[in-house]
């Protein structure tokens, strides 16, 4: 993962989100939305500071951040592209997406889900409940439904025109 | 006739945005700039998004589905009295009222879903036109929390949110629990991969749900409310905190609600992606700020639960049941359904079938029934094979128990469960094996890990299926997964451990001659399993066009493009992945 992914975490605005949202237990996972949809992941500065200036403890940042699926982290590319894996997507080929995405990005080690190039990352999620356009992506905001591998590469080619990202052509 | 005299309606719920619901409407906007366009949230006929509603000032209504931009200057042109009408997509007009593809709606009988599509989400008014916010209103006049519970109970409506549990029976528990300081709180953590009724209802009519839970905070006497709603469903968080605000600002939440001296309030929670947090006590934890882990009950919620005090937790299709029942009263919601099961209940039907979407029907009608006569049979012309009911926690029905009847026992004697309501209809190019590996891989991912049989005995299952897929099982793996099966049931404390095994149960009861094809032919006879196909090139029908080769994404296709009989797969490279197979326009790719 390219340094410049990492963000940089700026204390006062961790601080505005305790004193918005409260420093009580109950805003554990509140504050660390807030902090993922600023940064895209959990930078460990951003956890520390929550720590420091709340009720809330380091066993239980730690263990809210590593028990559901939403929160990430490690860093992520600038847009996020959301595989739909739900029931109705998986048997009418959501792998399919999957490979084929993979492919134009350019990320082949399976292991890995960000593109080199820092634009796109890969989330593979439960169910985005679109499940009468199966097979269905999400990326940033914006779903589309009744896919397949070329047509997901061809939604992804045209999303990456408009944000000024670069994939691979094929 | 002038463009300017008519109304347009689009639905926007987040399966019309996915069919281009933003592209219809600009294009409205750019062809007719003065036309009055309304949103409405998902009617349910998922399968003709983008779908768009026309009515002129004669009164006259007409709507259509399937409805790209590229028709939209079709669509004005014809209601100002010029050219053709889109027949093509045509589901509704004054003069054709029993069309093929209308009788989807009209074969339902819809009470929870009864607004959604027709009202503007993001209206209170629309929504009290539609007699919004008479039920909250009569009970603060005319009756006392006990005749609430009592109307519940005629009704005998039971939590829609999977367990069935009669939802008086639970608020009486809350109602007898001592203390001033209670809680009710809107279970919207629809985790069920293929259940989808939840989000329509808080994307497309939020008041419905709010008054439903104000019906529910007055009847157990809790001040204070949750809705919990899954952080992936942004338009429906959206949306209904929209309709928490107004509601506020028309005086029908918030403090001395109408003048009396009930006071309740609502706020919202994202959950942050946990299945298990359906469940009620994990939901609690998640709400606290903690892990989602369940814990042993008793306490029940209902004595001891959010914060330590007394706290209710319905399903978002319960509550949206619950204006109607109080406006037409308990009996006319029991005269629905059967002796086991009262009233309706919405499916989410998808998969293999032609017309998918939401589907309401009375408690007592044949699942084959809903399949033909709304979903109107499977989508590629192949043979149903079964139907999955309930996700993770459900199982599959096989096609010869299609006569089935919605309700209760009935689906619980198949070994399914109804579940929360997501019905994915699957014909034969689904391998059941692989789907109940799909299922334990959920289970295994979202178990929280307290339970020891449901952390490792699902990752054993799973290993187990994924052996069979890959064709290295051996038979008395089969009598492994039955023994973990009943040990899993046994051992694990929440719903989710208890039936994760489902899946795997009614795929080994109903297909097992699917499993004995992987284990003893090393076969898949689905054509799925990709450890157990080839993909080959005929070489007599492939043109050499050299689309698969660029597709490929293992390189594993060579070949010279335009030399015809040039192609070949390299099979020690290739990984299945089907993609040569989805590109070829020349059906030049086998795959065996």
């Amino acid at each position: 993962m390219s340094q410049a992914l990492e963000a940089k975490v700026e204390p006062e605005v961790v601080l505005g989100w305790i004193n918005k949202i409260g420093s009580d237990s109950s805003s554990t996972v509140p504050l660390l939305q807030a902090v993922q949809s600023e940064y895209g992941y959990l930078p460990r500065a951003a956890m520390d500071l929550i720590i420091q200036n709340t009720d809330i403890t380091g066993r239980q940042v730690y263990g809210v951040a590593t028990f559901y699926s939403q929160f990430r982290l490690k860093p992520v590319g600038r847009h996020i592209i959301r595989i739909c894996h739900g029931t109705a997507c998986h048997v009418s080929g959501a792998d399919r997406l999957d490979t084929s995405l993979r492919h134009i990005l350019k990320i082949t080690d399976g292991e890995q889900d960000t593109a080199e190039n820092g634009s796109y990352t890969i989330e593979q999620v439960a169910c985005v409940g679109c499940c009468s356009q199966a097979p269905v992506m999400v990326i940033s905001d914006e779903v589309s439904g009744n896919l397949t591998g070329a047509s997901a590469q061809r939604v992804l080619k045209k999303h990456a025109k408009k944000n000024e990202e670069i994939v691979a052509n094929i | 006739m002038d463009a300017n005299n008519l109304n347009v309606i689009v639905g926007e719920g987040t399966c019309g945005i996915a069919a281009g619901s933003k592209e219809v409407i600009e294009a409205f906007q750019k062809y007719a700039p003065e036309i009055k366009i309304r949103t409405v949230g998902c009617v349910g006929m998922c399968h003709q998004e983008v779908i768009t509603e026309i009515n002129d000032n004669n009164g006259n209504r007409y709507i259509y589905g399937r409805v790209t931009k590229k028709n939209v200057p079709q669509i004005i042109k014809f209601h100002q009295g010029e050219g053709d009408r889109l027949n093509d997509n045509l589901i509704y007009s004054p003069e054709e009222q029993d069309t093929d593809k209308w009788k989807y709606l009209a074969h339902q009988t819809r009470i929870a879903l009864r607004n959604v599509g027709f009202l503007d989400p993001t209206s209170i008014s629309e929504y009290e036109q539609r007699d919004g916010y008479k039920a909250i209103r009569k009970i603060l006049r005319e009756m006392t929390p006990e005749q609430v519970i009592e109307e519940i109970k005629v009704s005998s409506i039971r939590g829609r949110g999977g367990a069935g549990f009669p939802t008086h029976i639970k608020w009486s528990f809350a109602r007898k629990s001592e203390g001033d300081s209670k809680y009710l709180i809107c279970n919207g953590d629809e985790g069920d991969p293929g259940a989808f009724m939840d989000r329509s209802l808080l994307e497309g009519d939020p008041h419905n749900v709010i008054e439903g839970m104000l019906i529910a905070a007055y009847a157990i006497g809790a001040s204070r409310g949750y809705a919990y709603v899954r952080a992936e469903y942004p338009l429906a968080v959206k949306n209904f905190g929209k309709a928490i605000r107004d509601a506020h600002e028309r005086g029908v939440l918030g403090d001395n609600i109408q003048g009396s001296n009930f006071s309740f309030d609502i706020k919202i929670k994202e959950g942050a992606g946990a299945f298990v947090c359906g469940e009620e006590t994990a939901l609690i934890a998640s709400i606290e700020g903690e892990r989602g882990m369940p814990r042993f009950k008793p306490p029940f919620p209902a004595v001891k639960g959010l914060f330590g005090k007394p706290t209710i937790i319905n399903n978002v299709e319960t509550l949206a049941n619950l204006p109607w029942i109080i406006n037409n009263g308990g009996a006319a919601y029991a005269a629905y359904g059967t002796e086991d099961s009262k009233g309706t209940k919405v499916f989410a039907l998808a998969g293999a079938i032609k017309k998918g979407g939401l589907v309401e029907v009375p408690m007592g009608t044949k699942i084959r029934d809903v399949l033909e006569d709304i979903g109107g049979g499977s989508s590629s012309g192949k043979p149903f094979k079964a139907v999955q009911l309930g996700g993770p926690s459900g199982g599959c029905i096989p096609e010869s128990l299609f006569d089935t009847t919605i309700e209760y026992a009935a689906i619980n004697a198949t070994g399914a469960i109804m579940g929360s309501g997501g019905m994915i209809v699957m014909d034969e190019t689904t391998c059941m094996v692989d789907l109940a590996k799909y299922f334990l891989s959920f289970t295994q991912l979202e178990s929280c890990g307290k339970c020891t049989f449901c952390r490792i005995g699902t990752l054993r299952m799973r290993e187990l299926l994924t052996r069979i897929c890959d064709g290295e099982a051996e038979m008395s793996d089969l009598d492994a997964l039955d023994e973990l099966t009943e040990q899993i049931k046994k051992s694990s404390l929440c719903g989710l451990g208890q039936t994760a095994p489902n899946p795997v149960a009614t795929t080994l009861r109903y297909f097992r001659s699917e499993y004995e094809a992987h284990i003893k032919e090393r076969r898949c006879p689905a054509a799925v399993c990709k450890k157990l196909i080839t993909h080959t090139i005929i070489p007599a029908d492939c043109t050499a066009c050299s689309l698969c080769e660029m597709q490929c994404p293992v390189d594993a296709i060579t070949g010279e493009k335009k030399v015809k009989g040039s192609y070949i797969i390299n099979q020690a490279k290739c990984i299945n992945c089907g993609m040569c197979f989805e590109v070829c326009n020349s059906k030049a790719i086998l795959v065996k």
